[in-house]
């Protein structure tokens, strides 16, 4: 448990010795809303609202996620390798993702409303499923960024990897967020909602059992 | 699996599918008519693609425990294979689809989940491109090879049981579950499949033979 905190907690020390990767995923996010906010030029139906969103979410998510291994695939892995049980090492990246994409979806949320304006019906459903979004998302993300680290820096090969595989829960959790924003009932949707956080649940356990065979050299 | 009988029996088998399914009986049903056929043609190409697959992921899952390159070179040459049997499931699926639902392609889940497979295979695919290292390559390729069947399995096998389909046999509209494979028909569909997976895994180990040919050299 101490271990899990301690990984956690070097992450966030060490992301924020560069905090140019906060600013650049942040200045990302600006850059793609205010590009839809120019190609449309008025106000968005629902529709296009959750499926601009997400798209950008999607996007900024494996920006920000595939930076968790990037510069110690090799070198730092070795110190790890005699400090730390793989497992420990994976989840606590998960959890420290898992943090860093629930607040950059509520960034992305603040920055999307402020140009496309709110129409969130139930807000509380709403942010139900951005928290199921970035655990689902930090789990399958993790791992890929540790696959696509180890296997040299291809820049297309995060998004090509991760991007399918995300899939079965885009597509779950934009029906759910497109009924959040128009009005939702917890009745209706539970067993999507249980479909969501199932497929989180099972990346998470994919990635737990996986990462031990990626590292060892 | 050693000797000719099976490769001998594979051939007998489609070729018995592809005569039959011409020239044998079909029930005459509004909308489908003489297309109905397409099921000897087209469904098979499904369950031999999801054999393939899983023979594939059942090598990686041993590269896994235990390198080596014969079992890394099975899991490859399976995904390839089931690879083209989806390619072949999707051109004969998207004909067919031009002349009972008046289109190429539709917004279908089955659609849907069939592009996501091909996506996560070809980006398996890429991934082991961008290694060089063949142990490292195994390891990388059967994590995300595990990774992905279990997302394809949930994309293909459960997601649309949660929504509607235009398939025949889902959410109500005409399909081969109305008058469930006549009896002309469920021996020629059962050859087709049985025959599908024979020829897909002589493909497989000419390939993998031809592979390790060129290796040796």
């Amino acid at each position: 448990m101490k271990k899990l905190w301690q990984v956690i907690s070097l992450n966030f020390r060490l992301e924020f010795r560069e905090r140019r990767s906060y600013f650049s995923i942040l200045i990302y996010v600006l850059s793609t809303v205010y590009l839809a906010n120019l190609v449309f030029m008025q106000s968005l139906s629902i529709e296009s609202w959750n499926a601009f969103f997400w798209v950008i979410f999607l996007f900024a998510a494996v920006q920000a996620a595939f930076r968790s291994f990037s510069y110690e695939a090799d070198q730092r892995f070795l110190l790890y390798y005699g400090m730390i049980a793989p497992e420990k090492l994976i989840l606590g990246k998960i959890i420290y993702n898992f943090i860093y994409l629930s607040l950059l979806a509520l960034i992305t949320v603040l920055v999307f409303g402020f140009f496309m304006g709110f129409p969130i019906a139930s807000p509380l459903a709403f942010i139900t499923v951005l928290i199921l979004a970035s655990l689902g998302f930090s789990a399958i993300l993790t791992l890929v960024a540790a696959i696509a680290a180890k296997a040299g820096n291809n820049p297309a090969l995060p998004a090509i990897l991760s991007i399918p595989l995300l899939y079965p829960q885009i597509l779950t959790l934009s029906k759910l967020s497109l009924r959040g924003l128009s009005g939702f009932s917890w009745e209706v949707n539970s067993s999507l909602l249980i479909v969501l956080a199932l497929l989180a649940l099972v990346s998470l356990l994919l990635s737990y059992l996986l990462f031990p065979y990626l590292w060892r050299d | 699996m050693k000797g000719i009988w099976w490769k001998v029996l594979g051939i007998i088998l489609v070729a018995y599918s592809i005569i039959m399914g011409l020239l044998g009986e079909v029930p005459r049903l509004d909308i489908l008519n003489e297309t109905i056929r397409v099921l000897y043609y087209h469904v098979p190409m499904w369950f031999s693609m999801i054999a393939m697959m899983l023979l594939s992921v059942i090598f990686s899952i041993l590269t896994l425990g235990n390198y080596s390159f014969n079992r890394d070179l099975w899991a490859y040459e399976f995904a390839r294979t089931g690879f083209l049997l989806s390619s072949l499931g999707l051109l004969t699926g998207m004909f067919w689809a031009q002349f009972t639902w008046g289109s190429f392609w539709t917004n279908d889940p089955k659609l849907n989940g069939t592009a996501v497979t091909m996506l996560i295979y070809l980006a398996y695919f890429v991934l082991r491109g961008s290694v060089e290292d063949p142990q490292k390559k195994a390891r990388l390729a059967g994590v995300y090879n595990i990774f992905a069947f279990v997302m394809m399995i949930v994309f293909i096998g459960i997601l649309p049981r949660l929504t509607d389909s235009l398939h025949p046999g889902n959410g109500g509209n005409p399909g081969f579950n109305q008058y469930d494979l006549n009896s002309d028909m469920r021996p020629i569909f059962y050859a087709a499949v049985v025959g599908w997976i024979l020829i897909g895994l002589w493909i497989s180990q000419l390939r993998s033979r031809f592979i390790k040919l060129s290796h040796e050299e």
